[in-house]
């Protein structure tokens, strides 16, 4: 069963530029489905939406156009939403130092959320169970962490205790917004295999944003690749890192740090643009090395090359067509 | 020939009346024409060493003991007005954030040349804009970036504006700190590989200090690994990184998703930094480590040559067999 249907969602924000109305087009028309447990990653340069969307699906933000259904409910148009569909879709924001209110204890900020939804069945069973969760996340001494402030903590301490935050309210659907890269690489792992543990051990279906590729392969079971606003490839985590088929996929991957030793560059024109005008054609195409006429006229549609595996791409739709 | 001997090297902190450990017993040497990757977590001191080579430790740092030879002469000892005249002309550094480093009322064009200036006082305005065309040919940006600001530019384009000040005095020996880690994975790719260009093109000796074991194994020859302060491991790339042998080193690398078997969970770091303002007795990474026996909690290991590299621990035959 789905626990999330996009359709053709769209974010402009408006600006004002020289006394002109200009909008940019964070997402602009991005249809996908989540089925449930699973973990869907979004990878993409800065600028290419993926945060956006992320805010958007967790209601932060309001759609321009388009349509998100939560379980069969739609959950578009507006941001009142009732409590409940709030409680079951969280949100884990990238700097955790941004994310607690510095005045409240740590645990406060555990607490309130359990209150509010009325999680356990008094104050002092919610403290329990905040604690036994904390306990078992490696957050120990618990009871001392618990009366600390934010501007206390490690980075990876509140970022580990985020997760808690937002898992304790037991969500059907939580989006990680770069939930690691503020943190050390040998602290990022423990912290990764905390959320896995606990989206799997609760069947949450996951969105999870990043930009370094590796980190998507390994978390997620479908990545979805973004440019611009635009989705250019979705498969499955494996088949889109061993067979890449969009000319910009194929780039980023081939961009990427890795440890591992094979790799050829693919060249690349210019930089990311923020685009303010309607663009014509693919979005990719002034930076594409494979771009021919039709790409700078026609905008390519996401197409299901072989199953399971879209791409929104004039030329290999060719190749695949012939 | 040795482009850079660092023998003994300690520097310290005075925070308050205590003293910060930074850096402890570094020594390793750099050959001309080598690239050599200086890892670690934050905190590890790298960011230290690179800067007391440069001499440009903050007032209340020192060097503790050990001496620094760069280029054949005596870093510590030297007098600052002496440092002055071989800085930025002999040897550069990279910064990590261009935003912060370069002037924002100033054009990127003045600020070049106020660099050529110092160094080369008699240069006509002719040669000197000859020169900064060069140099911004050198990275790739077009020479209209001499008359904008650096708000102008993208975050991609500040970095390479760095690249090309450091560069415009022809130094034979530049440290890049943390270069790209705020950089979009293409663009950080870009610049890695003009770095990698550079570097053979203009026979320079570089350091890369950075977090991220990815950007290590992509243009460097060799690595040297620190942990809380001290060398843990130094040697070829292909040693160090592909068969470590310190574990720490070992395990920085069982947190990075790419160094993993298929199906192989990452695994984080247990425990935290030793706090650096205590004296340290035995190996620093003892508390952590999952081979430590008394031995380790009691003596500091010295670095000893194994299979092609420098390794400071004890257990080295134990986790050489594992």
């Amino acid at each position: 069963m789905n626990v999330l249907e996009v359709k053709n969602l769209k974010k402009y924000f408006p600006l004002r530029k020289f006394g002109k109305k200009h909008y940019v087009r964070a997402v602009d028309g991005v249809s996908f489905t989540v089925k449930e447990g699973e973990i869907i990653g979004i990878l993409g340069e800065s600028g290419c939406g993926k945060s956006t969307l992320g805010l958007l699906i967790s209601r932060l933000e309001l759609e321009t156009e388009g349509e998100i259904k939560f379980k069969d409910q739609k959950i578009s148009e507006t941001l009142k939403l009732p409590k409940d569909i709030r409680r079951r879709i969280q949100i884990i924001l990238q700097n955790p130092y941004d994310s607690f209110d510095p005045r409240f204890t740590v645990g406060d900020s555990l607490f309130i959320p359990l209150k509010i939804n009325q999680i356990g069945d008094s104050d002092d069973d919610r403290r329990n169970m905040i604690l036994e969760y904390m306990e078992k996340s490696g957050l120990t001494p618990s009871k001392d962490l618990y009366r600390r402030y934010p501007h206390e903590l490690s980075g990876g301490q509140l970022q580990r205790l985020s997760i808690l935050r937002a898992m304790l309210l037991k969500p059907d659907f939580l989006v990680a917004d770069e939930c690691v890269s503020m943190l050390d690489v040998s602290v990022r792992a423990d912290v990764i295999n905390l959320l896995m543990d606990l989206v799997q051990s609760l069947g949450t279906s996951m969105m999870f944003i990043t930009h370094d590729i590796s980190l998507g392969r390994y978390v997620s079971d479908r990545i979805l690749v973004m440019y611009l606003g635009k989705i250019v490839e979705m498969a499955p985590a494996d088949v889109i890192m061993e067979n890449p088929l969009h000319p910009y996929t194929k780039i980023l991957i081939s961009y990427s740090p890795t440890l591992i030793k094979k790799k050829t560059r693919i060249p690349i024109k210019g930089e990311v643009q923020t685009l303010l005008s309607e663009p014509k054609g693919c979005r990719f195409a002034p930076r594409c090395p494979y771009a021919q006429d039709i790409c700078y006229q026609i905008e390519p549609n996401l197409v299901e090359i072989s199953p399971n595996h879209f791409v929104a791409c004039h030329i290999v739709e060719k190749e695949a067509g012939s | 020939m040795k482009a850079l001997q660092i023998r003994s090297v300690s520097i310290r902190y005075v925070v308050g009346k205590k003293e910060v450990r930074a850096v402890e017993d570094v020594s390793f040497d750099v050959q001309e024409r080598d690239v050599v990757g200086l890892v670690g977590e934050s905190g590890s001191g790298k960011t230290t060493l690179a800067h007391g080579i440069m001499r440009l430790l903050p007032p209340n740092a020192y060097f503790k003991n050990g001496e620094i030879l760069l280029l054949g002469k005596n870093i510590v000892k030297m007098k600052e007005s002496e440092v002055r005249k071989y800085r930025w002309k002999d040897y550069s550094i990279v910064f990590q954030k261009s935003m912060n480093a370069l002037s924002p009322v100033h054009r990127v064009g003045e600020q070049m040349k106020e660099a050529l200036l110092i160094h080369q006082p008699n240069l006509s305005d002719e040669q000197m804009m000859k020169r900064i065309k060069e140099i911004l040919e050198l990275v790739r940006l077009p020479s209209r970036v001499i008359r904008l600001y650096p708000h102008e530019l993208s975050g991609g384009m500040m970095q390479r504006v760095m690249i090309a000040l450091a560069l415009i005095n022809n130094p034979r020996f530049v440290i890049f700190d943390e270069a790209t880690t705020a950089l979009d994975v293409v663009t950080q790719g870009q610049i890695l590989d003009e770095i990698k260009k550079l570097v053979k093109d203009l026979s320079l000796t570089a350091m890369v200090i950075t977090h991220d074991i990815g950007v290590v194994s992509e243009i460097c020859n060799k690595v040297a690994v620190m942990y809380a302060g001290r060398l843990m491991e130094f040697g070829p790339l292909d040693k160090v990184v592909y068969e470590p042998l310190h574990p720490y080193t070992k395990a920085l690398l069982k947190s990075h998703p790419d160094f993993l078997e298929p199906g192989e969970k990452m695994m984080g770091i247990p425990g935290n930094l030793p706090d650096l303002t205590l004296p340290m007795k035995g190996c620093a990474f003892a508390p952590r480590c999952p081979y430590a026996e008394k031995l380790c909690f009691s003596e500091t290991p010295k670095p000893v040559e194994v299979n092609g590299r420098v390794v400071a621990c004890f257990k080295v035959k134990e986790v050489e067999r594992a």
